[in-house]
């Protein structure tokens, strides 16, 4: 293990102009880390201050997993995430390529494409509402007349439709985030290698393949990572759209700590949800890193 | 409308601000990173205590930072927003940043190196072009997260010098009412700087490796 | 020095300046700023918690929501305002009810919605007396040539309006959610007549479009604004937009009254939900008696007119219904306004609402889109919320001693709540 006085003058130099950064990094992270988990084991309900605030142990975490909604939550945030992700590396993967190639114009379309995760998340939830809203909207209106619906139909109530908006304006507004991040990766693949690769004779699909999506490798891995953990804390989108309706068949974890938290000020409890959180995003990352082979440590 | 475009005056000029002190300590962050070689976020433990950061719900985390702010007197003021942004922004500019860096070839450095060039001239003048279109890219999307954050924004802050864009749409919804109108209208306001932006760093984005830096 | 939340748009927003502007002319010793919050309830509930949680005494003057007056008196962050003898009488008796815990007044109420049906007077000339009459005059309507396409529009999305239109159609039938002895009464019959009800006008009737379902506020005023729709359940503030003639197709078209009971239940009788604001000083502000002159300023009645005629709201003072200078402020007759506060029924007055409102929210909506049935619905609605009376410990004060401890000389049986405890 390197000692810090053997790196040397670099070494240190580095740290030095890193630590404030770090440090303040640290304080705004680990207070509210360490607070949260700290809330978690006490019983604090804000509404009724006679309670006090005991230390309850593992009693919220037990609550947590004796809840039925609570699971539900988790599997719609899973659902979410995973359909969400998979739409997104995909379409961003074909946008990212496209806006690889020198094309007239090029300059636009990389502004506008980006135009949607410009927006705020709430006016693009907004928007969304908008066109699903009611039987006269816009995304009634034109499946009809496409034929693909016999007749309007009202999204918002039925599960299985209601995901769709919800999907549907995740996919529209981060894709350009996906797209450029696999786009920053695209820059850094040799050209030459396609170019021995045609002089060769392999076509496109096999360049695709065989240099492109392994030298994305750690671009996509990045990308993977902070998707699945933006997914799995979605609450804005949702709360505008479904509200978590209907009944609680589209609500996120992130939506259901926030009534607990600040609807109905159970600080311990929507503490210990946040924990839990926590976890499952820590252990994703977790298996992203071991399993998938994104590298942590040092390359050479 | 009129009332309006004044109030977004305000509110955009105290934006941009906040936005070039957001961005300060990034890139400053960033040449550190450069610097020393990247050893030092290839520690796990570093690299992934920067990424746990950016795993609590943003809700769960709102109460305790302000509480936090509060204790600090930092409430509505500049760097009480900035210093939390910068701390939930950070996890990914660092890891684009270390990914892209990592993928710049040894061989550049030690060829610089052999011919006499100064660890400063090596990162200025090797290092630093290569980096260009990561920069540029994590800045936009930095950017493009700050400019649009909400909750925090809502929660450190008080009045209109400090309010931000999202901040001030959310205040324009009346109990009942979404005036359409003026929502769509100020997103466009919003939106334009940002397009604006990414128009100006795109190309910079697109700056592949020029061909012949490595070969020869 | 006071900091007054408030909202800050539009015509609202010059009005409370003005008002202060008043105020720090007639006490000349306090100065009095706008802090400017949402105005949306849950962004602005979302503030508060943070701000009092963490005890800063900023704004010293909180808008209250109706129903959360119990819910921040319980935890200690409103002040009790029986110290300041209040002119209690004054007021509509469901307003001071609302804001009444644990016997102790902590509220003052500034401005009252209320639930109200309104109609296309060129369809249904005359005023509907019961339920049903409602929804026939609702199939005729849509029966005509070139009738509107919907009967009736509510606020159906999973939210907290649609407790407040659920609250009607109980009242109509006679059911409450919860009783004077602090039981929880909603899976009686009345309640599961009324739920019926409901989902018949979706179902049976249709008279009602599945569309509500999804519906806030905004939409279902669209779609009376528009001539779609022959019926409208809504708050007064879309009299305003819907009299101008604009933006409206209905303008003159239209009339505003309570929401009737139904005509087949002996104990209904014509409901409207209470909503509205009210103004609560900050436990933690420093200057408490400043504080309370301020909004003792803002209820007083010239300050209620003013406000009635700058933004069309309801004052909460009944003597003010007797005054010729309301009638042009209020855009409907005074008559109605006032036979609809009267009947206004407040929602369950007790900390743990937001919570009891969700499950019962979560279990409304299921029996509305058919995913339960509603005797079942309902019945899963009073176990789940008595469990969690008995797991806040919520059940000793919500029993009332009925002992009525508020010193109103004017409280008939509205108080159909809970929360006079001791």
């Amino acid at each position: 293990m390197k000692k810090i006085s053997r790196l040397g003058h670099e070494a240190r130099l580095g740290w030095t102009l890193v630590a404030p950064a770090l440090s303040v990094i640290a304080l705004i992270a680990i207070f509210p880390l360490g607070w949260t988990f700290w809330e978690s084991l006490h019983l604090h309900e804000l509404r009724m201050p006679w309670l006090g605030k005991p230390f309850v142990g593992l009693a919220n975490y037990v609550e947590i997993a004796k809840d039925p909604r609570f699971w539900a939550a988790l599997g719609h945030t899973a659902f979410f995430t995973v359909v969400s992700i998979s739409l997104e590396l995909v379409i961003g993967l074909f946008l990212a390529l496209a806006m690889n190639r020198v094309f007239r114009g090029r300059g636009f379309v990389r502004a506008a494409v980006l135009v949607p995760w410009a927006i705020p998340t709430v006016v693009a939830a907004l928007l969304w509402r908008f066109i699903f809203e009611s039987q006269g909207g816009i995304a009634n209106a034109l499946l009809v007349d496409a034929g693909i619906l016999k007749q309007p139909m009202v999204w918002f109530i039925q599960t299985s439709t209601a995901w769709v908006p919800v999907i549907l304006s995740d996919v529209w507004k981060t894709t350009p985030f996906v797209a450029l991040l696999l786009l920053a990766g695209l820059q850094n693949i040799d050209l030459t290698l396609y170019e021995a690769a045609a002089v060769d004779g392999a076509n496109a699909w096999w360049q695709l393949r065989h240099i492109t999506l392994p030298l994305l490798k750690p671009a996509i891995l990045v990308t993977l990572i902070f998707r699945t953990l933006d997914g799995f804390r979605v609450f804005d989108l949702i709360y505008v759209l479904t509200g978590g309706g209907p009944g609680t068949s589209t609500e996120p974890v992130a939506l259901y700590t926030f009534n607990a938290l600040l609807q109905n000020l159970r600080f311990g409890y929507g503490s210990a949800l946040s924990v839990v959180i926590f976890a499952i995003t820590f252990g994703l990352a977790i298996f992203y890193v071991r399993g998938l082979g994104v590298r942590l440590g040092g390359e050479e | 409308m009129n009332n309006l475009r004044w109030q977004r005056w305000l509110f955009g000029a105290a934006l941009i601000v906040l936005m070039l002190f957001t961005l300060f300590p990034f890139y400053w962050a960033i040449v550190a990173s450069l610097t020393s070689d990247a050893a030092l976020f290839r520690n796990p433990a570093i690299m992934g205590f920067i990424l746990a950061v950016t795993m609590f719900p943003q809700i769960s985390i709102v109460s305790p930072l302000y509480l936090l702010l509060r204790s600090l007197h930092l409430i509505d003021t500049y760097p009480g927003l900035i210093m939390p942004y910068m701390t939930f922004a950070m996890p990914l500019t660092v890891w684009v940043l270390t990914g892209s860096i990592r993928q710049i070839p040894k061989d550049l450095e030690e060829a610089a190196h052999v011919d006499g060039a100064t660890r400063r001239q090596s990162f200025t003048k090797i290092l630093l072009p290569l980096a260009v279109p990561s920069l540029a890219t994590t800045g936009i999307l930095t950017f493009i997260y700050c400019w649009n954050e909400f909750l925090f924004a809502l929660s450190f802050t008080l009045g209109p010098e400090r309010q931000t864009v999202p901040v001030a749409i959310a205040l324009f919804r009346g109990q009942y009412q979404v005036p359409w109108g003026e929502i769509l209208a100020a997103a466009v306001v919003a939106t334009a700087p940002v397009a604006a932006m990414v128009l100006v760093f795109q190309r910079r984005i697109v700056q592949g490796l020029t061909a012949g830096a490595v070969k020869g | 020095m006071l900091t007054f939340s408030g909202s800050a748009l539009g015509a609202e927003g010059t009005l409370v300046a003005r008002q202060l502007q008043r105020f720090m002319q007639l006490n000349p010793g306090i100065h009095v700023e706008l802090q400017r919050t949402p105005d949306d309830a849950s962004q602005r509930h979302q503030l508060y918690v943070q701000w009092l949680n963490a005890r800063v005494g900023n704004p010293s003057i909180l808008q209250l929501d109706v129903v959360w007056t119990p819910e921040f008196a319980a935890a200690g962050w409103v002040l009790p305002l029986d110290k300041y003898a209040p002119a209690r009488g004054e007021f509509f008796p469901a307003t001071i009810t609302a804001n009444t815990w644990a016997g102790k007044l902590y509220a003052l109420p500034w401005f009252a919605d209320v639930g109200l049906l309104y109609r296309r007077t060129d369809l249904v000339p005359n005023e509907p007396k019961t339920l049903e009459e409602m929804v026939k005059n609702a199939q005729a309507a849509m029966a005509r040539r070139g009738g509107p396409r919907y009967g009736i529009v509510w606020q159906g999305a999973r939210y907290e309006g649609l407790i407040t239109g659920f609250v009607e159609y109980l009242g109509a039938f006679g059911g409450r959610i919860i009783d004077e002895k602090g039981e929880v009464v909603v899976n009686r019959p009345e309640a599961v007549r009324a739920l019926e009800f409901m989902r018949d006008e979706l179902y049976a009737t249709h008279v009602a479009p599945l569309d509500v379902l999804t519906w806030h506020e905004e939409e279902a005023r669209f779609a009376f604004q528009n001539g779609n729709a022959a019926f409208m359940r809504n708050w007064p503030y879309p009299v305003a937009a819907m009299s101008d003639t604009a933006q409206s197709k209905v303008a003159g078209k239209f009339a505003v009254s309570p929401m009737p009971a139904s005509g087949t239940a002996p104990n209904g009788h014509s409901t409207a939900a209470l909503g509205g604001a009210q103004l609560a000083i900050n436990a933690y502000t420093q200057h408490p008696d400043a504080a309370y002159k301020l909004i003792a300023y803002l209820t007083a009645p010239e300050q209620m007119l003013e406000r009635a005629q700058a933004v069309g709201q309801y004052p909460t003072r009944p003597a003010l219904y007797d005054d010729a200078r309301l009638r042009g402020a209020v855009a409907i007759p005074l008559d109605n306004a006032r036979r609809a506060i009267e009947s206004a029924t407040p929602r369950p007055v007790t900390p743990i609402y937001t919570e009891l409102s969700e499950i019962l929210q979560i279990e409304l909506h299921r029996a509305l889109v058919r995913q339960a049935e509603p005797r079942e619905a309902l019945n899963s609605a009073a176990a789940r919320i008595n469990a969690l009376i008995d797991r806040t410990g919520m059940r000793k004060l919500m029993s009332g001693a009925t002992k009525d401890s508020t010193p109103s000389g004017t409280s008939p049986a509205a108080s159909s709540t809970v929360g006079h405890a001791e």
